[in-house]
């Protein structure tokens, strides 16, 4: 089992008032899974994501990633358990401004600590991945949305992580390009990667192959992805 | 971490906002700049004085009346002195025995004119034999004073090469006759050029023997006497002994101090450390007042960078940066800034010297440990200065970071 979650509670302190972001959730994702985490804000949805990201640590629970139990790593060997197995992409892409596109990519491996040329290889064959090729020299403020967001995947990719997490990663697109995007995460998946997508749209949500939806800070259903609900593009 | 990824970034942060940056860096630039500077001077004058002030004057002592007069009080107590004579001068070449030479001398400017040619303020100097030894000259046409010249207070006179330019223009000096104040001299030679030092020529004086000097300008008044050991080792034992002949004359018994003072190089030279070591102070104290400033200064704008960034450590974290690849981040960007400060303020101060030493007397001299220094001491600032907010942007939350707006 990739991901492994017992009873996770995560109560953060707001003021006086305590506030239980998640509320006992139970969860497995294997490897290769296409899930999508879903649930309206203040769902518990974010929070989830964070400590399956490894951003944040829950106050109480189990979290095993790859047989490995996180809650108790200490900052360091949470960033080091970033870098290797985890990759993100954001809503916003979260790319560096100054830096252009292959040296956004090289971001993770420079934190791996790879030799300069190996790390140009490998951001060049991530980008390769994404289609952006004759885009690779160009600065964030010069790419489209949807090259961003596929700067932002190759930038997830390049680590071979075990787990894509990606936060809402149409949110800032519109439809055509967000679908581009969704059949660049089906291609991924169909690879061989495990692909966990956290949204609140439905129309993004069924192109994973199994949705998990959350209320409260707990899990109110858990199920493949209905029959019927083909993704609208085909892969 | 990425060491040239961080100076990349600093350097493109410096070249995008050229003025910020530069006022940024302008304490940097000053307390760098300004120690360099004052070091290229001091190491200018160090050299100066001991290649060209001291080594004429190597194992020699100067007795006089006066001394090295540095307060009021010194010298109220100094007029009280007796006289030191040319007889205290024969006294001391008759009574030494470490002594290599014992040269009396006076000294005064006065007008010196050939015909209606006149050419003011020249150094005039009365000197005993042996003066050419002492004064480091050599001779270029004619001769040199004798001691019968001395003895029988001859007027005659040897010129330097400036005044012989100044009067003689064209003609060979040496038989004719100059006037030196109201009196008439013969001058027998003419010395080798010997340039200028520290802006004054060395060149422009009129030498005549001591008696003579005694004789037509300064009958009664206190002389010098310059001493010249036999080595380095005997000067302290020239000193003393020195010291014993002339307390003898004047009758000074046990626990009275010496009416007459004995100057060697070594007490100028004590002047002059004193001289360049408060110059030395007041610069390290401007400096670091510039350097304290521009730290701060640094330490502000590295503040508002962590925060203009929040967003961009947030990403890094998430990608996998620790808190040491951040805090080593922006270390490296502040060190980069106030470097690339000092680094300009090395460059400023060294020209500024340079460009004083081409244009004014006062001598220059790049001093390397100084600009090691000046380099070394902005890396410190950067660091110092640096920790704190590369402290703040280490230990940013992620979520927090990549929330932030």
């Amino acid at each position: 089992m990739l991901i492994h979650i017992r009873g996770l509670h995560r109560v953060y302190q707001v003021g006086a008032e305590q506030v239980h972001a998640l509320n006992g959730v139970d969860l497995d994702i294997d490897r290769n899974e296409y899930v999508a985490i879903m649930g309206p804000s203040g769902s518990g949805k974010s929070t989830l994501m964070n400590i399956i990201g490894c951003l944040d640590t829950p106050t109480a629970g189990q979290y095993r990633l790859k047989d490995q139990e996180i809650s108790s790593l200490s900052d360091d060997e949470l960033a080091r358990i970033r870098n290797q197995e985890i990759g993100f992409v954001f809503q916003t892409f979260n790319l560096l401004p100054r830096a252009d596109a292959l040296h956004n990519v090289e971001l993770p491996l420079v934190y791996a600590g790879l030799k300069h040329e190996e790390r140009r290889i490998r951001a060049r064959e991530a980008i390769d991945l994404v289609g952006l090729t004759d885009r690779m020299k160009h600065r964030p403020n010069e790419l489209s949305g949807g090259q961003r967001q596929r700067v932002a995947i190759a930038r997830a990719l390049v680590n071979h992580p075990s787990i894509i997490l990606a936060d809402e990663p149409t949110g800032n697109l519109d439809s055509a390009t967000g679908e581009e995007i969704m059949a660049a995460f089906e291609r991924i998946w169909q690879q061989g990667n495990t692909v966990i997508l956290v949204t609140h749209e439905a129309d993004i949500a069924r192109h994973a192959r199994r949705v998990v939806r959350m209320r409260d800070g707990h899990i109110e259903s858990d199920a493949p992805r209905a029959a019927g609900t083909q993704p609208a593009v085909a892969t | 971490m990425n060491l040239r990824e961080s100076v990349g970034i600093a350097l493109g942060a410096i070249r995008s906002n050229k003025l910020r940056s530069f006022l940024t860096l302008l304490g940097t630039i000053i307390g760098v700049g300004s120690v360099i500077a004052v070091l290229s001077f001091v190491e200018g004058l160090n050299r100066y004085v001991t290649d060209k002030l001291l080594s004429a004057g190597s194992n020699v002592f100067v007795v006089d009346k006066w001394g090295l007069i540095t307060s009021q009080e010194a010298w109220e107590e100094a007029r009280k002195r007796p006289d030191i004579t040319q007889s205290d001068a024969d006294a001391l070449s008759a009574g030494m025995r470490h002594a290599a030479l014992v040269v009396a001398q006076d000294f005064t400017q006065a007008p010196v004119r050939y015909r209606n040619h006149v050419m003011k303020g020249v150094a005039v100097r009365g000197r005993g034999p042996g003066y050419e030894i002492i004064d480091d000259l050599t001779i270029d046409q004619g001769r040199h004073l004798t001691p019968f010249d001395d003895q029988h207070r001859r007027a005659v006179c040897v010129l330097g090469p400036e005044v012989v330019e100044d009067l003689f223009p064209g003609l060979d000096p040496v038989g004719r006759s100059v006037r030196i104040g109201l009196d008439t001299y013969q001058v027998v030679g003419v010395t080798k050029a010997k340039g200028k030092l520290l802006g004054q020529s060395q060149d422009r004086f009129a030498t005549i023997p001591a008696r003579t000097f005694q004789k037509y300008r300064r009958e009664r008044g206190s002389i010098e006497i310059a001493v010249k050991t036999v080595d380095q080792a005997s000067l302290p034992l020239a000193q003393q002994e020195a010291r014993n002949i002339l307390r003898g004359r004047r009758h000074l018994g046990p626990g009275r101090a010496d009416d007459f003072a004995i100057t060697t190089s070594d007490t100028w030279l004590d002047l002059y450390h004193n001289l360049t070591g408060g110059i030395f102070v007041v610069t390290i104290g401007v400096a670091a007042i510039s350097l304290v400033v521009g730290g701060i200064v640094i330490m502000n704008i590295m503040l508002v960078s962590v925060t203009e960034r929040t967003r961009e450590i947030g990403v890094r974290k998430a990608l996998g940066a620790r808190r040491r690849d951040i805090l080593t981040q922006f270390l490296v960007e502040a060190t980069t800034l106030s470097v690339s400060g000092g680094l300009v303020g090395v460059a400023g101060g060294v020209g500024l010297a340079l460009l004083a030493g081409a244009v004014s007397p006062l001598p220059a001299a790049v001093n390397v440990p100084g600009i090691v220094l000046g380099i070394a001491m902005s890396c410190l600032v950067g660091i110092f200065f640096g920790s704190y907010p590369a402290f703040r942007a280490a230990r940013l939350d992620p979520i927090e970071a990549l929330r932030w707006e």
